[in-house]
């Protein structure tokens, strides 16, 4: 077997475990170089496979230590043209795909907790709700700080609402508490979430210059 | 020169000069049936009319030179965005637009200021604005989704709507307005309905903490639920008790009932967690 037979044949059997593969890799430093390159890069992109999605805070840090580098520059400031969601929100875009998480988490809980008993619903902390958006990334004080740093005229009326919505989220959430089996205190609680979902996205909107 | 004349000489000069700072544009764009407009415009009015033609006129008026417009058609699809310069702020950087479009044309509008005012149109209606007030008036077989978060809406006649709207803290006002769907959620916000809850809809008006109004005539064929967890219900209108209903009917905080035909009902649901609840008989003429 010469070398591009062998190299050919990776592509039946891919781990060199052919008995003519065998005989020719015992003689060939080349091949038994590339044939461990090949296993090395299919043995990462399983590892990848299995990886989770990096946080949008990863990129966001390595687009700091890019500017920081000077191999990116921030838009021109003397010429601003429509700017794209990223240019615009920076930091503060990890917020949508969060919205949508908490949106996904609150179906499951609403779901979860459609279906257990009331016993079980008694032991669920008061504070769970909260919990559930902090988790998502929906992180009221880095909202609060955006709104801060690109509109400081209306950080208060956000916070205002903030502090509103989360109480709609505690008192829908005791609603449902109160009664599993209710069916529409679990619609008001999907809504307190969607009402602080949408404060989160009106933040991030394109209507707010 | 005597200081009157002075004073008359300066307040010219800065009337002139606005006038020479505000710009006036106009865009036409022609499109086929079903087009799409999308306008945002972070600080100032946006107002579209339906046009005779398949023509879409956008009429700007630029507070100053801070601002342009910047507009493109892409197909069937017209987009229109005001595009703050460096150093523009709400006042140097406002655009406001009359807008003409087909009627069966889908609007989508922003603006973080307002005012929003879409009217007899019968294509989807979509408006979101932080503060901006928002009217709309005299729309038919359209879906309306409203969003603001403080900003005021208002729907005057609007027939066989889809209609979403969700408020934070803004009041919402309903006159005239039914269709398969028709839903306001609300944190803090005032809604106030009038009307008769159209025919075999689902109608649900929540809030959190804000009081919810239903004003109806005598003639109205629906099935009510209201309930305020926290706060009281008043029920002007006789019902006939439901059967069934799925949470404990308390004195005062909850009513179920139903009224008119049975077979033309619409379902009703009002809801808030410390506001007040009143459903009112209108004042036939």
């Amino acid at each position: 077997m010469t070398c591009v037979e062998l190299q050919q044949s990776l592509a039946e059997i891919e781990d060199g475990s052919g008995a003519e593969q065998r005989a020719h890799l015992e003689t060939c430093p080349t091949c038994l170089a590339l044939l461990a390159e090949l296993n090395l890069i299919a043995s990462s992109a399983r590892d990848l496979s299995e990886a989770n999605e990096p946080s949008p805070r990863v990129w966001n840090s390595i687009e700091i230590v890019l500017r920081t580098e000077g191999l990116i520059r921030p838009p021109r400031a003397d010429r601003p043209h429509p700017a794209s969601f990223a240019a615009r929100w920076g930091f503060a875009r990890w917020m949508v795909p969060a919205a949508a998480a908490l949106l996904i988490l609150v179906g499951i809980y609403v779901r979860q907790h459609s279906l257990a008993s009331p016993e079980n619903m008694a032991t669920i902390p008061a504070q769970q709700p909260l919990q559930d958006a902090a988790a998502a990334g929906l992180n009221d004080d880095e909202l609060l700080q955006e709104v801060a740093d690109k509109t400081p005229a209306t950080q208060a009326q956000y916070q205002d609402h903030l502090r509103r919505a989360n109480e709609y989220i505690q008192d829908a959430k005791q609603d449902v508490q109160a009664d599993p089996n209710d069916e529409e205190a679990r619609r008001s609680l999907m809504e307190a979430y969607q009402q602080k979902a949408m404060l989160f996205d009106m933040a991030m909107d394109r209507s707010l210059p | 020169m005597s200081s009157r004349t002075i004073k008359v000489v300066t307040i010219i000069a800065l009337v002139a000069g606005t006038l020479v700072a505000e710009s006036r544009k106009e865009y036409r764009f022609n499109v086929g049936p079903k087009a799409g407009i999308s306008v945002t415009n972070p600080y100032g009015s946006i107002s579209v009319k339906p046009s005779t033609s398949n023509t879409v006129v956008i009429r700007a008026v630029l507070n100053s030179g801070k601002v342009e417009v910047d507009n493109t058609q892409i197909g069937n699809r017209v987009m229109i965005q005001s595009h703050l310069l460096a150093g523009a702020d709400a006042t140097s950087g406002r655009v406001d637009y009359d807008i003409l479009v087909p009627a069966d044309a889908s609007v989508t509008l922003h603006s973080s200021t307002g005012p929003m005012v879409a009217e007899k149109l019968h294509g989807d209606v979509t408006m979101e604005g932080a503060a901006a007030t928002v009217n709309v008036r005299d729309l038919s077989d359209a879906h309306v989704h409203v969003k603001t978060l403080n900003g005021p809406v208002t729907l005057n006649n609007v027939q066989d709507g889809h209609v979403e709207i969700d408020s934070l803290s803004g009041e919402v006002i309903l006159i005239g307005v039914n269709g398969p769907l028709v839903q306001v959620v609300s944190t803090s916000g005032h809604i106030s309905y009038t009307g008769d809850f159209g025919n075999s809809g689902d109608y649900r008006l929540t809030s959190h903490s804000g009081d919810i109004d239903a004003t109806i005539p005598e003639s109205t064929s629906a099935d009510v639920v209201a309930r305020s967890v926290k706060g009281e219900v008043h029920d002007d209108i006789p019902l006939q008790p439901m059967a069934h209903t799925w949470f404990p009917i308390k004195e005062g905080r909850a009513f179920a009932g139903t009224m008119g035909h049975a077979a033309m009902s619409s379902t009703v649901v009002l809801r808030t967690f410390s506001g007040k609840i009143h459903l009112k008989k209108r004042q036939e003429k």
